[in-house]
């Protein structure tokens, strides 16, 4: 990949190139190369897809089998003094239960040798300063979440890596988490942000690298991405009285690519879901035909990532 | 609060979080004084540190011991790693062998302060009974050496494997209490004898002690010096492996 694809970045401080892991014979990140630089980048991908992976290579928590990561020019594996300006809000769990969210920043800022003073604007800005000195193991999911953040937060640190921190939070909350990772990068912070939904994504982040199947698969501004998406055909099941007659309409009207029969069952193909459910009613009604099922087979992201796979 | 203390003090809470290995450790710290009580309680007073020299130097030695050690030196890194907090740790600009360092004083301040309270309690049930006090410095001196050879060499199992504690107890039952008894030259390399050797130094016992030591020459400052030299060995594996091993 060519420092001019949108993977890339002009003013990176992240720089990941041709980046691989693998544990045993599951590969998890293959060939990954790309950079990150101020303000949100967000990493999308389903489940299961390699975000955690890479962003726990960049973070210096696991050494690439192959490839090379650096941040601010320094390799974390080898400079434990990036942890001045790197900081990670982890997927897992990652809290001391016996400590308080008040206990667990100032812990975080003390290793971070950064001063402790900070600790109850950092408390302040994620909203728990009303739980901050009960013990972390009483908190909810979203609770948790915010004081991880708060930890990280805390250390002033210049790149923030934060892995899917909007799980468990709710609507309130994720608006305010937002806020703060926008904010931060309008203040010049290199933000990036792994998750596996794609509004949430679209609602803090100006550019996007697509994770599937440990490879990248797209990378630009959200806008870019939304359009490919788009682009992506759906497949979709459709039961009625005789199917073949209706394939054949199907197929006249131009509002299908493909059209496959099995048993009772129809299926199609179509980049416009919403015209075949505008042609399809009045289609079957002309036709004298009953519709008894209609059923879009192939809608989540996971499907529509395994696309832009394929694709490139 | 320098960040090695503050690493301490909460490596110390984690430890004393684990509250099953708390009450396992306390219950098996109790049984040596209740041994020498019992059977302190039938002898001649004049008897009382031959008594202790019997059955409850062996469980002291031989089963607390290793036993508490390995509840607090396995869980110092392995608890970490455990409830994911490690990433926590390392995600810090801190050198590695302060981490790894502040974890085995924990595990070994918690260690010592079961397994010699219990060498002071049993030799406190002898002293009481005899007058003679000869044993309580040197069995707590022990202690606090071969607690730091044994958290040492369980810190770093604890953070290899998530089974340290089978391996662990497998290590002490089988190696120091088996064959490290039916071959006398491998004394040299087991880790209780350490503490041992630093006691027989001290105190006067009686042959079939002596033989435990094996090959090796009883001597306080040679054993602490071993069991430092361990620790520092342990340290610094430690913080290799911290800064090599993937944390998943």
């Amino acid at each position: 990949m060519t420092t001019d694809s949108p993977a890339w970045v002009a003013a990176a401080t992240v720089e990941v190139n041709g980046i691989s892991k693998w544990f045993g014979q599951k590969v998890a990140v293959s060939d990954v190369s790309c950079s990150f630089g101020p303000g949100i980048t967000g990493l999308l991908g389903p489940n299961g897809a390699g975000k955690t992976t890479l962003l726990r290579m960049v973070c210096g928590l696991l050494t690439p089998s192959d490839g090379s990561v650096s941040v601010l020019g320094q390799n974390p594996r080898r400079r434990p003094q990036v942890y001045r300006s790197l900081a990670l809000v982890p997927e897992e769990t990652a809290l001391y239960g016996f400590q308080t969210a008040r206990q667990f920043v100032n812990y975080s800022a003390a290793l971070s040798k950064v001063d402790v003073a900070r600790v109850d604007d950092a408390i302040a800005s994620v909203n728990l300063e009303d739980a901050a000195d009960r013990p972390l193991s009483g908190y909810s999911k979203g609770m948790r979440q915010r004081a991880k953040v708060a930890a990280a937060l805390v250390t002033g640190a210049e790149v923030l890596v934060l892995d899917e921190p909007l799980n468990g939070t709710d609507p309130v909350q994720r608006s305010h988490l937002i806020d703060i990772f926008r904010r931060l990068a309008a203040a010049g912070h290199t933000v990036i942000v792994s998750s596996h939904v794609l509004a949430e994504v679209e609602r803090m982040a100006d550019r996007v690298l697509a994770i599937v199947d440990g490879k990248l698969a797209a990378a630009g501004d959200v806008s870019a991405i939304r359009r490919a998406m788009l682009d992506t055909p759906y497949r979709v099941r459709i039961e009625a009285g005789d199917p073949r007659r209706l394939a054949s309409a199907l197929l006249q009207s131009e509002a299908v690519e493909a059209a496959s029969l099995a048993g009772r069952a129809l299926h199609v193909e179509t980049s416009d879901l919403v015209q075949l459910g505008r042609v399809l009613p009045p289609l079957a009604r002309d036709l004298d035909l009953s519709l008894t099922l209609f059923e879009p087979e192939d809608l989540s992201l996971e499907s529509v990532f395994r696309y832009l796979v394929r694709r490139r | 609060m320098s960040a090695f203390l503050r690493m301490f003090r909460t490596a110390l809470r984690q430890l004393l979080g684990g509250k099953g290995g708390l009450i396992v450790s306390l219950l098996l710290a109790a049984l040596p004084t209740l041994v020498t009580f019992v059977e302190t309680r039938n002898a001649a007073p004049s008897r009382a540190v031959a008594v202790f020299h019997d059955a409850p130097i062996g469980i002291l030695f031989i089963i607390v011991l290793p036993a508490v050690s390995l509840v607090f030196g396995s869980s110092a890194l392995g608890d970490e790693r455990r409830d994911q907090t490690l990433s926590f740790l390392l995600l810090r600009p801190q050198p590695r062998a302060v981490i790894s360092g502040a974890k085995l004083l924990a595990a070994w301040t918690l260690s010592f302060l079961v397994v010699g309270g219990a060498a002071a309690a049993a030799a406190t049930v002898v002293g009481i009974r005899s007058g003679d006090w000869s044993v309580l410095g040197p069995i707590v001196l022990a202690m606090a050496i071969s607690t730091l050879a044994y958290t040492s060499v369980f810190l770093l199992l604890g953070y290899v494997t998530k089974w340290a504690v089978l391996a662990g107890l497998a290590y002490a039952f089988i190696w120091e209490s088996g064959i490290s008894f039916a071959v006398s030259g491998l004394s040299t390399i087991s880790l209780f004898r350490i503490g041992f050797s630093s006691y027989a130094a001290q105190v006067d016992i009686p042959r079939s002690l002596r033989d435990f030591l094996g090959t090796l020459q009883p001597g306080a400052g040679g054993a602490a010096a071993k069991a430092i030299v361990i620790a520092g060995i342990a340290v610094l594996v430690a913080a290799n492996l911290l800064r090599h091993r993937d944390i998943t």
